[in-house]
């Protein structure tokens, strides 16, 4: 059998199983309208999407988890290289990643709020935040494990410092660099969904907290839903994006 | 005058757990298109000694000459070969593995491309130039970090053990590819090795090391018997039974 159909199998196997135990137990386990059965909220998410509301929150979401995200990986590659590559850059700068990484960023939200707004700002800053120390570490723990070997190799055949980096050192990175970039992409799913609870006026945060707010059960299970879907093609995407340009890098993912 | 010098060469690391000696007084010439072993136990020194020729490091004392001129830090007139393959490039081809020095000095692509596809016909691996290390065994994977040391032009190819990782059909199957490639390419070869009967196969002087610490050279043996070297001959086995003794002096020393 195909490897490929196996897995898409798999997975929607697994999706309808998990939907199949939800409908039981809210059907004979659970019984309150707290706990509604997957057909009324799907039927919520139709009229959701004919409203155009889910679609509207969904891409307030999104579109800051990706602008906070690349800014995030923008910076954090390059501090990463230069952590990894350079000693005093890294005995000046291990501190700050150090001590920011275990504040996190649903703590960050406070100030955030009070230096940007509830605007767009401070939930890509937010987002950034939780994405740069991550891409980070990540990178500067790859700079770190390139194999000594690899990098000998290349002396004799008469790399420069330079054609050591760029040649040998960071593309022997990249798997570590995506590899951070997906454990902050899932982070960025966590701080986005708190920072638009405490301020925002649209996105999916801000749906699960109106549905509260109003008693909307159904919605708040179809924004837990979204949620859940758009983290898992996300995730996917990545890792085909992955295969697709890094695939020969050995990843481990 | 010889290509490569050790005089008096010796090396002591210093750490934590203090000061070790791993070479002492090492010595030795190598001529232009000669194949030295260097043969001994593990923790001899041998490796560190290919390592200062290298010019991974330095020796803390004596001098080492190649060409006449004294070798700080390692350059592309002296290819290495590694004992493990963690040394090729997972994201590059196998020709562009090989190419890899040849892209480093600038050379056009098509160029590189041509040269790297004929040491690749060298090595017995016409054809696999498209593929990624991880889609080849361990012997191409070896194969393919001699093509790439010698598709480089260097003056030495200094290999560490080079087969030392793979099973015994395929080290001897690579042992006789690389004496023809060596016979092709008239490429001076210092080769480290613990296994005497691949010593005597490959070499035109087999030198044995002391065991350590502050490993030296304790005596070099000539292998003069033509090539390719038949392995159950009586030459063979005089001169297997000569270094076998001189080995062997080294692994029970108070016998």
């Amino acid at each position: 059998m195909n490897s490929r159909a196996a897995t898409i199998g798999g997975y929607i196997a697994g999706f309808a199983l998990l939907f199949l135990i939800w409908h039981l137990a809210a059907l004979y386990l659970v019984r309150s309208v707290l706990f509604p059965s997957p057909f009324p909220v799907f039927e919520r998410a139709v009229v959701l999407i004919e409203d155009g509301l889910l679609q509207e929150a969904v891409i307030a979401s999104m579109r800051r988890i990706l602008q906070g995200f690349l800014l995030g990986s923008a910076l954090g590659i390059p501090i990463g290289l230069a952590l990894g590559s350079f000693r005093p850059v890294r005995l000046l700068l291990e501190p700050w990643t150090e001590f920011f990484r275990f504040i996190p960023a649903v703590a960050m939200i406070t100030v955030a709020v009070i230096w940007f707004g509830i605007g767009e700002e401070s939930k890509i800053f937010l987002i950034a935040y939780t994405t740069v120390f991550v891409v980070i570490i990540a990178t500067a723990a790859g700079v770190g494990a390139v194999g000594r070997d690899k990098i000998r190799a290349a002396q004799c055949l008469g790399a420069s410092k330079f054609q050591l980096f760029a040649l040998v050192a960071l593309p022997a990175t990249v798997p570590y660099i995506l590899t951070g970039m997906r454990l902050a992409m899932a982070n960025a799913f966590v701080t986005i969904v708190a920072a638009e609870l405490v301020a925002s006026n649209d996105g999916l945060g801000k749906m699960l907290w109106d549905a509260r707010l109003f008693m909307q059960v159904e919605d708040i299970f179809v924004a837990l839903i979204a949620l859940g879907l758009l983290g898992f093609a996300t995730d996917r995407a990545f890792r085909l994006l992955i295969r697709a340009f890094a695939g020969r890098f050995n990843p481990t993912m | 005058m010889a290509l490569v010098t050790l005089e008096g060469v010796g090396k002591t690391f210093r750490g934590r757990t203090g000061a070790w000696e791993a070479v002492r007084d090492f010595s030795l010439e190598l001529a232009e298109g000669e194949f030295f072993c260097l043969l001994g136990t593990s923790g001899c020194g041998k490796t560190t000694v290919l390592n200062m020729l290298a010019g991974f490091e330095a020796p803390t004392a004596g001098r080492i000459l190649l060409d006449g001129k004294p070798v700080r830090g390692p350059g592309a007139d002296r290819g290495v070969v590694f004992q493990g393959h963690d040394s090729l490039y997972d994201w590059l081809t196998a020709r562009d593995n090989i190419a890899f020095g040849l892209r480093l000095r600038g050379m056009a692509k098509a160029e590189r491309r041509a040269v790297a596809d004929r040491f690749l016909t060298m090595v017995g691996l016409t054809g696999q130039g498209a593929k990624h290390p991880s889609e080849l065994s361990g012997g191409m994977k070896q194969r393919i970090q001699i093509a790439r040391a010698l598709a480089n032009d260097p003056r030495i190819l200094l290999m560490d053990e080079p087969f030392g990782a793979l099973d015994a059909m395929t080290r001897a199957v690579l042992q006789n590819e690389l004496s023809d490639i060596w016979a092709k390419s008239g490429k001076t070869v210092l080769f480290i090795t613990h296994d005497i009967e691949e010593a005597v196969a490959l070499s035109t002087r087999v030198g044995v090391m002391k065991r350590g610490p502050g490993g030296t050279l304790k005596a070099v043996v000539p292998v003069d018997l033509p090539f390719p070297r038949e392995r159950t001959s009586d030459g063979f086995m005089q001169t297997f039974r000569q270094v076998h003794a001189l080995i062997h002096e080294e692994i029970h020393p108070h016998e």
